[in-house]
């Protein structure tokens, strides 16, 4: 199946969800469910509070379905976004502990194939933003990378890193802006 | 080193949705960002384009199969967060602003509606269906005529200030939507059930409603957001 038809069943599964459709959700949940799960076991390191999370993202999903805007956003893109913000809302609520991973994990898996990337428009914004990545300093770009993947604060990345809050706070801030700026032409 | 003090402050104003997004926030600023987009479309616009742009990042994370007794578990979450449906999202949505969501509006639409099927002899069990946004108000009153082949969607609200054309959807279990037709945001329209759907519209159809660009959707599926949707029941 071609990109276009994937991204566009996952949205017409969506639109169903919307309507009360639990059978939508099923199939929602067996396109996404290996991926999210990924992203949830990434910034929480820990198989069970994963699963919880997990759980919680297909009730938001089911919950939140009418509120998907297909024109704006990619479907799986709309998930894994609510996937972070209920992983990381967990990680928050964990009491601060050492259970990260030094940065070089970050790194190690920060190139993936491109057989990983699914769908022709995705390849395209993956292939701008890993552009605009490498006109960063190569440590900015690394901190942002460990950032998203990991959900980690400013704090812990300056305690991983190894350099001042306020050097940590400068790299990403300044990164993010040019970033920006490099996305948008 | 540089420092912070040579961001310009609308630059700051702006990072705070691509820290938000990242997460590099503490709860607090995470949870003071969240009460800001619902005010804040061009907050929650930046957010937006934050998520749509960095997300592709995920693509680095290597799948890994859930257990199996998840999905049970997500199942039987189900009946329990759909009867706490309601959401303050659309209340803020500039399409609901125009609209004055009032009982006797849908009241006068149901009224209107049933009228019109009563003026046809009935021939099978009437169908309708009240098309309600997340926030449980209905929106929109559909009933199927008595001949099966026409459908007379009625407006339970008069106004929207949106551009975008209101286009509705026939969803049958299993399949992909089909589109019924544009409606009019001010007035009760009858729209032509397409022959091949005409016996499709049971008790497990659902419709719903979304926004397209002017003409309609121009890919045959939904592309804009989904603002209201119910099933059809037996009267």
């Amino acid at each position: 199946m071609d990109a276009d038809a994937t991204r566009s069943q996952l949205a017409a599964a969506l639109v169903r969800v919307a309507s009360g459709d639990r059978a939508a959700l099923r199939i929602v949940y067996q396109d996404t469910c290996a991926k999210l799960f990924g992203v949830c076991l990434r910034i929480l390191k820990d198989r069970s509070e994963a699963e919880d999370v997990l759980q919680d993202v297909y009730v938001t999903v089911w919950r939140k379905a009418a509120t998907f805007d297909p024109g704006r956003a990619s479907p799986i893109t709309w998930m894994v976004a609510i996937a972070r913000n209920r992983a990381i809302d967990r990680l928050r609520s964990r009491a601060a502990g050492g259970r990260l991973e030094p940065i070089e994990a970050a790194d190690a898996v920060s190139d993936p194939a491109p057989a990983a990337v699914e769908r022709v428009e995705l390849a395209q914004q993956h292939q701008r933003l890993t552009r605009c990545l490498e006109e960063l300093e190569a440590r900015h770009a690394s901190a942002i990378r460990a950032a998203f993947l990991d959900g980690a604060t400013y704090e812990e990345l300056a305690a991983r890193m190894n350099v001042p809050l306020g050097t940590m706070k400068s790299w990403i801030r300044r990164g993010l802006l040019k970033l920006r700026a490099c996305l948008e032409r | 080193m540089s420092d912070d003090n040579t961001i310009d402050p609308a630059d700051r104003g702006k990072l705070i949705a691509a820290e938000y997004v990242l997460g590099v926030l503490g709860a607090e600023e995470r949870r003071e960002v969240e009460r800001r987009l619902a005010q804040e479309p061009a907050l929650a616009s930046e957010v937006a384009f934050w998520e749509e742009r960095l997300g592709v990042l995920a693509d680095a994370v290597a799948p890994v199969t859930p257990p199996q007794h998840t999905w049970s578990q997500i199942e039987a979450a189900i009946p329990a967060a759909a009867a706490a449906r309601p959401t303050s999202l659309w209340q803020s949505l500039a399409f609901w602003r125009g609209f004055g969501i009032a009982a006797a509006a849908l009241a006068a639409a149901s009224i209107a509606a049933l009228a019109y099927i009563g003026l046809v002899p009935a021939t099978r069990t009437p169908l309708m269906a009240t098309l309600a946004g997340t926030s449980g108000q209905p929106n929109f009153v559909a009933a199927v005529t008595a001949t099966g082949d026409n459908l007379i969607v009625v407006p339970a609200t008069l106004l929207t200030s949106d551009p975008r054309a209101i286009e509705l959807w026939l969803i049958l279990p299993n399949q992909q939507p089909r589109s019924l037709g544009l409606i009019q945001p001010g007035q009760p329209i009858r729209l032509t059930i397409p022959p091949d759907l005409a016996g499709r519209l049971t008790a497990d159809a659902a419709l719903a409603v979304s926004l397209e660009p002017p003409g309609g959707s121009p890919t045959g599926q939904p592309t804009g957001p989904v603002i209201a949707s119910g099933k059809l029941t037996s009267l």
